[in-house]
């Protein structure tokens, strides 16, 4: 378990080199609120426990397993900001104090709900991105293709579905987007528009965010069941 | 015997139920036409037969809020029979939901239905398939009436055995199945085993009356481990085999023909396509709306005129029978209320209808939910929200219930809001071509047309601003075309106009002999002078027509056929100028919701939110008016 004092200063580096460089201990004491003396040891100690990288004069940088934890604690920071604004209606003022003591006690299952229920917020009240959740599932398929990759008369098999979203998996395995089904896609329409997609007898639009979900190996040719004949 | 009807959307389920009850329901060419569930009695062989038609349902696990409405009637109904309506020429869906239904115990009788297309497109052995999944099928066609009468007599067969169909799930969920069976008491559960076991690995936790508290905690894990396991969830897997059992019944049971593609197809296609698609959208809606306007005008002149021919001295001299000011009251007030009628719900509530019921037959509205999907994100809605909007410029009321397709609440409440306020109903655009248009050319439509467009852009992104929440996204079946059958067409008008005649005449006609009364004694004038200041002078209308916008409220065609009551006469030119008849069609067209759209928006959006928009439109309409009114006076 890592102590909330180090997610807190390792949330403050991975906010301060989102820009691609180094983070300087000035800025991370003046984020802080603390003495650079303070920091300069707190540097060094999170290096010892390989965190971090730091080399005096050039500043900090974040370490594989250091990044992970500090962009896990600024996304639950920016979403715990989003749902008490949003949905408990408290100001931002306190939202921001608020999430900062709660985003060391969040779940990741109790994020995965929230980020669910208020259907994956991608930014937090002040504008600034979340970043985005692990994905659950990392079936690879050298053959398959996401449906919304496909292109326009291309056809294939459902391989899979990815698994990251049981709720909206739910309606498109309802509509029919179950493996080993057959579809075509028809058409893919403009403005973000959704793609329309012939599966089995039944033709269907779906926008992105449900075609992102549905992988297609379109190497397979499917036996054709001759309904709406070929000219 | 209590009958459900389920199925998926737009199988047929309503026609089937108008088939067999007699009793009214709407239906069209696609999915969510039913949003809430209809009882009707009847008495079958000498017995009592209540038979319910619900939403149409795609799975009895997660929906949207119409599909849980048709869930939840299965939970609770004990149903002695349920009559699924199966679409032959989609099986593969119908078949997957019998598959559930038969899993959870419910004695089924299947209507096959849409026979005469299958048949068209190939054979299809419904004696065989009723063998392999041991219920009775019944093959009919909803539309033209065939199979009913078999149908009602199969509904003791249905009730009488359940079927011992089994889907074969994939090894692994079959020996996940087994260990359950034996923390379960059969005995304790409401539905079969097997059925309750194989819903609970699919994360359903509905269907679990009477299994052991702790099973589906330990569920739960089983399916946290098989996703760690397979990378993939536990439900996609039972769903795979369940639509692989369907493909292999099906392809024991039919033999499709090949067919050459029809010209209805190419059409099909052409509507889909961006690049035809949208001049063709564009086209359809400058058609409507020139009809509203050039036809909808022919009839209303030609009526009137037709009517003043016939009627001559009738009402003076009924006036002059019953005698005094009474009897000019009482007769003016008649004749007014049945020129109202022909001025304004035939010419034009009638007509729009009819032609929204052959845009709805005809398969062509999903058309446009997908064209103009990307545009709706815009407004923080997806392509789908357009049906209600549509529907809504008929009737506020059914375009309300008609947002629980919608998804979310977020959504719904700004659909609900652009209905409310921006969308013109048949009644507002009666108003609307009536006064303005009738009086001042086709372009103060278009302008007040126009606005209300802006209105939806501005509206929708405001709220799309304002509410929670992501905005979610559009999944929806796009039916082949067909060509609308004149019996539905007809009959679905009439059934949407009725109310105007019974309904709305009764109180105009009471209306306007009370206003008639007053007017002859003089006491019309008082009652309207106190709020004189506010619609002389900051409306810039005549002061009495603020009892037209109280009469508004009531029903919205009643403001404008009250103008004529109040001035006594249809010539409105003569006493208002067009800028007048503006402002006003301006007002009602965006003024708040009628008595009975706002009762149906406390249903569902609940009292705090109806009241807001409520109180917001009134707002809005009056600003709009008072703006339109202060610019024509600067100009």
């Amino acid at each position: 378990m890592v102590s909330e004092n180090i997610e807190e200063y390792l949330e403050c580096i991975w906010e301060l080199t989102q820009d691609g460089t180094p983070a300087r201990t000035t800025d991370i004491a003046k984020k802080m609120k603390v003495s650079p003396a303070s920091v300069t040891e707190m540097m060094q100690r999170l290096d010892s426990l390989g965190y971090i990288t730091y080399e005096k004069y050039k500043g900090v940088t974040l370490t594989d397993s250091g990044k992970v934890i500090g962009e896990t604690i600024k996304r639950k920071h920016r979403l715990l900001e989003r749902f008490l604004v949003d949905v408990l209606g408290i100001d931002k003022e306190k939202s921001h104090d608020e999430a900062c003591r709660l985003e060391h006690m969040l779940s990741d299952e109790s994020e995965r709900r929230i980020s669910e229920m208020m259907n994956h917020p991608k930014t937090c009240p002040d504008g600034d991105p979340i970043p985005a959740m692990d994905q659950l599932c990392a079936r690879k398929d050298e053959d398959s293709s996401v449906l919304s990759q496909m292109s326009e008369g291309e056809e294939g098999v459902i391989s899979h579905l990815s698994c990251d979203d049981p709720q909206k998996i739910r309606r498109i395995i309802a509509m029919g987007f179950v493996p080993e089904r057959c579809l075509t896609v028809e058409e893919k329409l403009p403005m973000g528009g959704p793609v329309l997609v012939q599966v089995g007898d039944c033709r269907v639009a779906l926008a992105k965010e449900y075609a992102d979900l549905v992988y297609v190996n379109t190497k397979r040719r499917c036996q054709k069941r001759q309904r709406h004949g070929a000219e | 015997m209590e009958v459900l009807l389920v199925g998926n959307p737009n199988v047929g389920k309503s026609v089937v139920f108008n088939r067999l009850t007699g009793v009214g329901t709407i239906s069209s060419n696609y999915s969510g036409t039913t949003v809430d569930y209809l009882r009707a009695d009847m008495m079958v062989n000498g017995k009592k037969v209540t038979f319910t038609d619900l939403p149409g349902i795609y799975s009895l696990t997660n929906g949207t809020e119409d599909q849980l409405v048709a869930a939840k009637m299965l939970h609770s109904a004990n149903p002695d029979c349920v009559l699924v309506v199966a679409d032959a020429t989609r099986l593969e869906p119908s078949l997957v939901l019998i598959f559930q239904l038969i899993e959870l115990g419910y004695p089924i009788l299947v209507a096959m239905n849409m026979m005469d297309t299958a048949r068209k497109r190939g054979e299809l052995d419904v004696v065989k398939l009723s063998k392999i999944l041991d219920v009775p099928i019944v093959p009919t066609v909803a539309v033209t009436g065939e199979g009913m009468e078999e149908l009602l007599k199969a509904l003791d067969t249905c009730a009488a055995r359940r079927s011992d169909f089994k889907v074969s799930y994939d090894s692994h969920i079959e020996a996940y199945l087994e260990v359950m069976k034996l923390g379960i008491a059969e005995a304790e559960l409401k539905y079969p085993v097997r059925g309750a076991s194989i819903k609970l690995l699919e994360g359903d936790e509905q269907f679990t009356e009477g299994v052991p508290k702790d099973l589906p905690v330990q569920v739960r894990k089983l399916r946290e481990e098989f996703r760690k396991e397979h990378d993939e969830d536990l439900e996609v897997h039972i769903n795979r085999d369940r639509y692989g059992e369907a493909g292999r019944i099906i392809s024991e049971v039919s033999r499709p023909n090949v067919q050459p593609r029809t010209r209805v197809q190419r059409l099909s296609d052409l509507t889909m396509r961006p690049r035809t698609g949208i001049p063709i959208l564009i086209a359809v809606l400058a058609g409507v709306l020139l009809t509203m306007i050039k036809l909808g005008g022919f009839l209303d002149e030609t009526l009137l005129s037709l009517y003043s021919d016939v009627v001559g001295s009738f009402f003076s001299d009924l006036a002059n029978a019953i005698g005094g000011e009474l009897g000019i009251a009482l007769a003016s007030g008649l004749d007014l209320s049945i020129q109202a009628i022909l001025s304004i719900v035939i010419p034009y509530i009638l007509l729009f209808y009819l032609i929204l019921a052959l845009l709805e037959d005809s398969g062509y509205l999903p058309r446009v939910v997908v064209l103009l999907d990307g545009v709706m994100h815009k407004i923080g809605l997806h392509g789908q929200a357009i049906i209600p909007m549509l529907v809504g410029m008929g009737c506020n009321v059914p375009a309300i219930l008609a947002t629980r397709v919608i998804e979310s609440r977020r959504e719904r409440l700004i659909l609900g809001t652009i209905i409310v306020m921006a969308v013109p109903c048949s009644a507002q655009m009666a108003v609307i071509i009536g006064t303005v248009g009738n009086h001042g050319g086709v372009l103060y439509v278009m302008a007040i047309l126009a606005i209300l467009l802006g209105l939806v852009l501005v509206l929708g992104r405001l709220l799309h601003k304002a509410l929670r929440f992501e905005p979610t996204s559009l999944m929806i079946e796009i039916p082949d075309l067909s060509r609308p059958r004149a019996d539905n067409v007809l009959k679905k008008t009439g059934m949407r106009v009725k109310e105007f005649f019974v309904i709305a005449f009764p109180i105009l006609l009471v209306g306007s002999m009370a206003l008639e009364l007053l007017n002859a004694y003089g006491w019309l004038d008082k009652l309207v002078e106190p709020l004189a200041f506010f619609t002389e002078g900051f409306l810039g209308l005549p002061a009495i027509l603020i009892i037209a916008l109280i009469f508004g409220v009531l029903r919205k065609e009643m403001s404008f056929q009250l103008l004529v009551v109040l001035f006594g006469t249809a010539n409105l030119s003569a006493v208002m100028t067009v800028e007048q008849l503006f402002v006003f069609a301006l007002v009602m067209a965006t003024f708040m919701p009628c008595m009975s759209a706002f009762a149906v928006m406390v249903r569902e959006y609940g009292i705090r939110d109806s009241l807001i928009m409520t109180l917001s439109s009134i707002v809005l309409a009056f600003s709009l008016g008072g703006l339109a009114n202060f610019l024509f006076g600067v100009l």
